[in-house]
């Protein structure tokens, strides 16, 4: 009975402060959301101007975009990003799910963190020194492929960027499935097969959307292993944008903007699907 | 070892051991020695930790075996993978295929082993109907409740007709109104069915309401196997009378023996009685196991009872608890059933006479 009397006297019960109650922070995050959109807003209002001028509008029109559909330049640089993305995001989707698996499920394999870290380290790595580093490399062995080029550099630095949603996933699967379907007599490929790639499908799927922008958005890396005619639309924009901003740049941004909101809203729901 | 070509014996397991590789390394089972009979409700009962589940475990393929070998029906599967093992288990926790139906779920079994998909989904349904869930097969699991999920995954491992059901504490997700439904829907399943099951539980009532047999483990190691009234009439240590059920217990001397009984002095200098048991001499020092229900309150007019004072009462609804007070630090569980209008018995204080059957009494040499 006297427990309970001298707990009641010693709980502090810590008064809870919403941050939304500190002064000013309303219109202090209001700041930062302008900060951070408000150029972009201004990017996509003037691809719909009709003048030729950034800055002072006219009235709607989508004019530029038909004319940057129309313009073989921007063709051939949208094809060469197309091409480049789907292949260095298959590659890099098949490497991270095998290191995943293999991280994630062997028995054999003894510090699996630093297996981890060292798949993300490119990450941390500033991408200027992997860019000259591969350029130094190509170069030395001779490698010249084309586009061959850039998507082996661009698979390298998409694999962890697609590892990161496999081994998630793969981390918060029942290994307990696994177990039960090989209980029901399911063979090591067959429990691959049916159980834990359908599974896994969710992340693989999530990690290859986010490979893909990456390697659609790329600019430096690519800029360094790029050999004369395989620009790609990154490229092609710095390249004009040297020459004046046009409205038709705008309508390259805008779609490139539109593009990768879309991969990575999909990334986001297909990896949080169950 | 023998080898073992008798059909009666659906698992043997000779001095089966299991160590978990570390610093230091862990110890879950000790070692086991067994034989399960084909047809049998068989039940592994202990508290966790106690290394049931690491033999279930063993017995499925989940894990290596460290030492020992286990024999299925007369074929040695201690180093066989678990897909090849005749064997299949009702998880814990299911673990149905969240992404199939509860139809592929239980035709999956079957599918492995090469029956064509017609013919396994037919016996999947029948599988279904068997646990009343036939119109159930085109649903997701996650649309089912625990109860059905529960029942799905039985389904799934008996579609196969494995030799033998392993079931890891199958029921233990589940409310006690379902759990106890389920209980006698597993007898009858295993009735119908005539698989050997092994049921590994930490809930006694499970355990003795189901079984055939029960082997009680505890610290990596088997305590006592038998049938449930053998574990709880004849407990074969402490562990065992102290895990299934309310024991009392005293440590006791052998103070003298006549004709029928033998006399035993506890601490206080209380005289307890039991019927003569061959090898126990005046002096021996024992243990005394004495259930609570065996004790029984009467009036101060019968002979040779036990006198104390109430010093607690739990009411648990059907019975009553009391604790009597036999001497300053000696006390004794009795229960009693209750009245027709749930009165007491007897009351906090009060002075009771008890009296003890000495057939009630188990010793065990200390």
């Amino acid at each position: 009975m006297s427990n309970i009397n001298t707990l009641d006297k010693d709980i502090k019960v810590p008064k809870h402060r919403d941050i939304r109650s500190l002064p000013g922070f309303s219109w202090f995050s209001l700041g930062f959301f302008i900060y951070l959109y408000l150029p972009l807003f201004i990017l996509v209002i003037f691809s719909f101007n009709s003048s030729i001028s950034a800055t002072v509008w006219e009235s709607f029109s989508v004019a530029w975009y038909f004319k940057a559909f129309a313009n073989d330049d921007i063709q051939r640089a949208a094809k060469n990003s197309m091409i480049i993305a789907v292949f260095a995001t298959l590659f890099a989707t098949i490497f991270a799910t095998m290191a995943a698996l293999a991280i994630g499920r062997s028995k054999k394999i003894k510090y699996k963190s630093v297996f981890t870290g060292v798949i993300i380290l490119p990450l941390m790595i500033p991408e200027i020194v992997t860019a000259v580093a591969t350029l130094t490399f190509f170069s030395a062995i001779g490698l010249s492929l084309g586009l061959g080029n850039i998507i082996i550099a661009h698979t390298v630095f998409c694999i962890p960027f697609a590892y990161m949603p496999i081994r998630a996933r793969l981390q918060g699967m029942d290994e307990g499935l696994e177990v039960a379907a090989q209980d029901l007599y399911a063979n090591k490929s067959d429990t691959l097969r049916l159980i834990t790639l359908p599974l896994l499908a969710p992340g693989i799927f999530s990690g290859a959307m986010l490979a893909f922008i990456i390697s659609i958005d790329d600019f430096i890396i690519t800029l360094m292993v790029a050999e004369a005619g395989a620009n790609t639309l990154p490229i092609y924009i710095y390249g004009i944008v040297r020459k004046g901003i046009t409205p038709e740049i705008n309508a390259v941004s805008t779609i490139l903007l539109i593009i990768s909101i879309i991969f990575v809203t999909l990334s986001y729901w297909i990896g949080k699907k169950r | 070892m023998s080898e073992d070509l008798d059909l009666s014996v659906a698992i043997t397991a000779n001095n089966l051991r299991k160590v978990y590789p570390g610093n230091p390394p862990v110890v879950a089972l000790k070692s086991a020695s067994l034989k399960i009979a084909d047809n049998e409700f068989f039940t592994l009962l202990g508290p966790s930790g106690c290394g049931k589940t690491t033999l279930l475990r063993l017995i499925a393929g989940f894990e290596d075996i460290t030492d020992g070998e286990l024999i299925l029906y007369g074929n040695n599967i201690s180093n066989l993978p678990p897909e090849i093992r005749p064997v299949n288990t009702v998880f814990q926790h299911y673990s149905l295929f969240p992404h199939m139906s509860i139809l592929e779920n239980v035709a999956f079994g079957l599918r492995r082993l090469g029956t064509a998909k017609l013919q396994a989904e037919q016996i999947a349904q029948e599988m279904l109907e068997l646990v009343h869930l036939g119109d159930y097969g085109s649903r997701m699991p996650n649309q089912l409740s625990g109860g059905q999920q529960q029942r799905v995954a039985l389904a799934r491992a008996l579609a196969p007709q494995p030799k033998v059901l392993l079931l890891d504490e199958p029921l233990s997700a589940l409310d006690l109104k379902l759990r106890q439904a389920m209980r006698s829907e597993l007898k009858r399943l295993q009735r119908e069915t005539g698989i050997t099951f092994v049921f590994v539980t930490h809930d006694q009532e499970e355990a003795l309401s189901m079984s055939d047999r029960i082997a009680v483990m505890s610290s990596g190691e088997i305590q006592q196997i038998g049938t449930p009234d053998e574990i709880y009439e004849r407990p074969a240590n402490r562990f065992v009378a102290d895990f299934i059920g309310d024991a009392n217990f005293y440590d006791a001397v052998v103070n003298t023996t006549s004709e029928n009984n033998i006399n035993y002095e506890i601490h206080g200098g209380q005289i307890l009685q039991s019927p003569i048991i061959e090898g126990i001499t005046v002096g021996d020092k024992v243990t005394l196991i004495l259930r609570p229900e065996k004790i029984a309150f009467v009036d101060n007019k019968v002979k040779n009872t036990l006198l104390g004072k109430v010093s607690e009462i739990a009411y648990l609804g059907n019975t009553t608890d009391y604790v009597i007070s036999l001497s300053d630090d000696l006390t004794m569980k009795v229960r009693a059933e209750n009245h027709f209008d749930g009165e007491p018995i007897a009351n906090i204080g009060e002075s009771v006479n008890l009296a003890i059957d000495p057939k009630a009494m188990r010793v065990l040499s200390a």
